[in-house]
């Protein structure tokens, strides 16, 4: 997908100004953190924040040893069966996904839903290729009917108004229009049918890679997801190389806090567990697993201060929590990734100079790291990387200039208050209408007037008067 | 150099992050559950399985388990099924020779029920733990309508925690031996259009669980 | 990095961190400050080198010309024994910033360390430090508040009740409700103007659920959170204002108790 990512600041205001939008973003993120909230302190707030803890340190622990891990993981996965690929980036785990589709034939291919696959631009690969391409979640089949990327880390079409979907479902589908939510999910689940019977390769994504066992774990609500894995003859499996855990006591707390912090669920309705190829006793099932180890920047981001982004388990909480994210939606981050989590790796996937806005797209308000399940601090890392971009000089002259001379008026008490002196005045003359950047304060907000005399002023009175005093 | 070898030389070349967190000295489980006797356990399985909108059915007998699963399949002369061995309800091979209900081929998209046995049940999210085997087909409780899970009383666990241990006793099976588990809550379901939660996406739309 | 531990500040001097903000455009919050502290019996003086704690360059990248700000910052209070601010924010600069910003300055960390170590924000110095919840306040007149949590207090600093108890115990303040009060207001510092459209959306909401508040007054611990909300209040002619709990407090000082001690 390409990256917009520097246009935030006009897509957020489009999408400020977008009602339909601004009521789907409204209702889906309020829905989801209240049920968060509900949910991870179902037994209590101290007992919730423990569990945070207790899966904090769950994938710190296994990032502490990722290499080991990734290659105990892979001698499991071997034994059980799977084929392990192992891909540098985005061009090469598709290129894979390509071959094996060639030499098996591969005509039909129905994916669940997967955003590292997003991230990579598989869709449009395999397209270019004449293979069809079926998203199955129902989110996923909605934006790929309409043409757009997703929104948000788990619900792909939050977006959307229910009559807006309903109007896609129509010109896409020939859909006769209703708007019973009953009936239109109906109506997918009839199309997606006979796709999901006859398609010969099944992707997906992975939520954890148990390196104790060699398994491949993932959580799902609707099934179509499970139809991908356990229908078709072949199953490719893309994983990001952060996504590998320890051991299965890790998987027990890490696969609870998931769906509680992303939808409120104690569990989601699959959760499932692969352990390879269908087993010469069973019936049904692939008969080939292949799994793709993606790094695609990661192993970069490893070896910096921001490793820590790597502990995120995608549940989406910090988008449903982030004040921002509530007002400008997924798609003003202009990539895959929106959101707290978003304004993070995106600048460290793509480079920043390509998404230099995203790390001041937060009022530092931590909320995200509030609610992550993982307590990943993502405030801290939206300052270093202010930081990072100052330091490559994207900041500009000018602000740099006005930085230096602040700072150069702000270490000396004199400076100081002649500064305000001078803003005093200034303020007479310009009014409630700000000059330059300031003038976006003033556009919503009146300001407010500068005292006539300053505290130390006031003090230095105060001292002088008790002196007469004393 | 191989891509497997460029990634993990970078990992490793990489100065080790969070050397300082220190381990979790106490695993705790998800769920506060004080009391775990069988009653408790019980009760809370069928609440919280009822919370998920599954129906319920306590059987006092086999053949209450029987009658309820025909009445699920009213007249229809189809049904997918794990093998009858799979199935901890005596007679249930007879039954439906008895009425003539055909058990269909596993990957039928047309078959209406399905019925399941289980490898496990967590009281405290009213999950069911299917694991993939031979005669145990996993397409049973995903293509159906209306999915059928017969569990019985002895089956039930706490939680996660407490099956993974229960797991690591034996080896792990259903993390090794077995290609698939999956833990069922609940009826298929998604909230991606507007918001509304609607069950019966792409997996059943009904879970009905005997519990014996 | 947590917070560092604080010793009791009880019976020290408590030298006032009165903020620019404060400073230059909410004198009279400061001395409402000064006023409350005094009631309590404490000692508190104005160490008049200082200017600002660093912060606006801080949250803006510029961690070069804040770490200039700051040591003069560190100069300005090196006689202090204990710092009192009215400010989450700026009170969150010091405590959870300042240890890392100058943790590889072997001239300065230890005294990084040291400032970090004795500042307070305003509510939580009376309730925590000095254990006083009760501060024999009376209001003139009956009058309803709400508040709203300014977020670096609250999230970073976890400030909690502090300011609702202390204005829960002022005679004559009623406490009511006021919708999603933990929602950032989108102050966010320079985030107000380089990102105005998504400030301003933010505010929208804020002031939606002030309006829907049964209370006239909201109160906050941040003047800057206070700015933002009442230039959008004034802007859109609601009758509802924001204003600082010290403002608040020191209201109810002319009907106070003479007495006030520990609790």
């Amino acid at each position: 997908m390409k990256v917009d990512s520097n246009n935030f600041i006009s897509l957020a205001e489009i999408a400020i100004d977008n009602p339909n939008l601004q009521e789907a973003i409204t209702k889906g993120t309020n829905n989801a953190f209240d049920k968060r909230q509900l949910a991870m302190f179902a037994d209590g707030r101290a007992h919730g924040e423990a569990m945070r803890q207790q899966a904090a340190e769950a994938k710190r622990r296994a990032l502490r040893q990722l290499p080991e891990l990734l290659e105990k993981a892979e001698n499991m996965m071997t034994e059980n069966g799977f084929i392990v690929k192992w891909a540098v980036d985005g061009n090469e785990a598709n290129q894979m996904v390509l071959d094996i589709i060639r030499e098996h034939g591969v005509q039909t291919v129905t994916k669940s839903k997967s955003m590292l696959t997003e991230e990579i631009g598989l869709n449009p690969v395999l397209e270019a290729s004449d293979v069809r391409v079926v998203e199955t979640d129902l989110g996923e089949y909605i934006i790929q009917l309409n043409n757009e990327p997703p929104s948000h880390i788990i619900a792909p079409v939050l977006h959307r108004t229910k009559a807006e979907i309903r109007d896609i479902f129509v010109r896409e589908l020939n859909m006769t229009p209703t708007d019973d939510a009953g009936e239109m999910v109906a109506f997918a689940r009839d199309k997606l049918r006979s796709d999901f019977v006859n398609s010969d390769m099944g992707i997906s994504g992975g939520n954890f890679i148990i390196a104790e066992t060699g398994s491949l774990a993932l959580v799902m609500n609707e099934g179509n997801g499970r139809m991908c894995m356990s229908l078709p003859k072949v199953h490719v499996a893309l994983v990001g190389i952060e996504k590998v855990i320890e051991s299965l006591d890790d998987y027990a707390t890490l696969t609870q806090v998931l769906p509680r912090s992303g939808t409120g669920q104690n569990m989601t309705v699959y959760t499932n567990i692969i352990n390879g190829p269908s087993r010469p006793d069973e019936d049904g099932g692939p008969e080939i697993v292949y799994i793709i180890l993606v790094d695609n920047g990661r192993s970069d981001i490893y070896a910096t201060d921001y490793a820590e982004a790597l502990a995120c388990i995608r549940c989406g909480a910090c988008q449903n929590a982030c004040p921002v994210y509530r007002s400008t939606g997924g798609h003003a981050y202009g990539w895959v990734y929106g959101g707290p989590i978003g304004a993070v790796i995106t600048p460290l996937l793509v480079g920043l100079d390509e998404a230099s806005p995203l790390p001041y797209a937060s009022s530092l308000c931590g909320s995200c790291k509030q609610v992550c399940p993982v307590d990943i601090d993502l405030p801290r890392m939206l300052l270093d990387l202010r930081h990072d971009l100052v330091e490559k000089g994207n900041g500009g002259r000018v602000w740099q200039l006005g930085m230096n001379a602040w700072a150069f008026g702000n270490v000396s008490p004199m400076r100081f208050e002649l500064g305000g002196r001078v803003a005093r005045l200034g303020q007479k003359v310009v009014g409630n209408n700000l000059p330059g950047v300031l003038g976006k304060w003033t556009k919503y907000r009146d300001f407010p007037d500068f005292a006539p005399k300053s505290f130390r002023q006031m003090w230095r009175e105060r001292e002088k008067g008790s002196d007469h005093n004393g | 150099m191989g891509s497997r070898e460029q990634i993990l030389g970078k990992l490793r070349a990489a100065r080790k992050p969070f050397e300082d967190v220190p381990p979790i000295t106490e695993r705790k489980h998800m769920v506060k559950l004080a009391d775990l006797s069988p009653e408790t356990l019980r009760a809370r399985f069928i609440d919280e399985a009822e919370k998920l909108s599954c129906y319920v059915c306590e059987a006092k007998s086999d053949q209450e388990a029987l009658d309820y699963i025909l009445a699920v399949l009213e007249d229809r002369k189809q049904v997918m099924s794990w093998d009858a061995k799979h199935i901890p309800i005596e007679g249930y091979q007879d039954a439906l020779d008895k009425n003539e209900i055909l058990v269909s081929g596993y990957n039928d998209p047309m078959v209406y029920v399905g019925v399941t046995g289980v490898d496990a049940a967590l009281a405290a999210t009213g999950s069911l733990v299917l694991c993939a085997g031979a005669g145990k087909h996993r397409a049973t409780s995903l293509l159906p309508d209306i999915h059928i899970a017969v569990v019985k009383s002895d089956q039930l666990l706490p939680d996660l925690e407490a099956w993974i241990a229960q797991e690591k006793q034996t080896g792990t099976p259903a993390f090794k031996i077995t290609s698939n588990t999956t833990i069922v809550s609940g009826p298929s379901k998604t909230a991606d259009i507007g918001q509304e939660l609607i069950k019966g996406a792409h997996g059943p739309r009904q879970v009905h669980i005997i519990l014996l | 990095m947590g917070l560092l531990e604080r010793e009791s500040p009880k019976g020290k001097r408590a030298s006032l961190f009165v903020t620019c903000i404060v400073d230059m455009v909410y004198p009279g919050t400061g001395m409402s400050v000064v006023d409350i502290l005094e009631h309590v019996g404490v000692k508190v003086d104005f160490p008049m080198e200082q200017t600002c704690c660093g912060q606006p360059a801080f949250n803006s990248g510029y961690q070069g010309d804040s770490k200039t700000v700051a040591k003069h910052f560190l100069k300005a209070f090196k006689n202090a024994e204990v710092i009192v601010t009215p400010s989450g924010s700026c009170c969150a600069m010091v405590r959870h910033e300042y240890p890392t910003l100058f943790a590889d300055d072997p001239e300065w960390a230890a005294e990084a360390q040291r400032v970090a170590s004795i500042t307070w924000e305003f509510t939580e110095f009376i309730v925590d430090g000095l254990g006083i919840t009760d501060l024999g306040l009376e209001l003139p007149a009956r009058q309803e508040f709400a508040f709203h949590d300014a977020c670096h207090g609250m999230r970073l600093l976890g400030l909690g009740d502090a300011s609702r108890t202390l204005v829960g115990n002022v005679k004559n303040a009623d406490v009511v409700d006021l919708k999603d009060s933990d929602v950032c207001c989108g102050f966010g510092g320079l985030f107000s103007v380089k990102m105005a459209d998504v400030s301003n959306a933010m505010l929208t909401k804020k002031m939606a659920c002030i309006n829907d508040s049964e209370a006239k007054t909201i109160i906050t611990g941040d003047v800057s959170c206070m700015t933002q909300m009442n230039g959008g209040l004034s802007r859109h002619e609601s009758s509802k204002r924001v204003r600082h709990v010290a403002d608040v407090l020191a209201e109810g000082l002319k009907l106070a108790k003479k007495e006030v001690g520990d609790s």
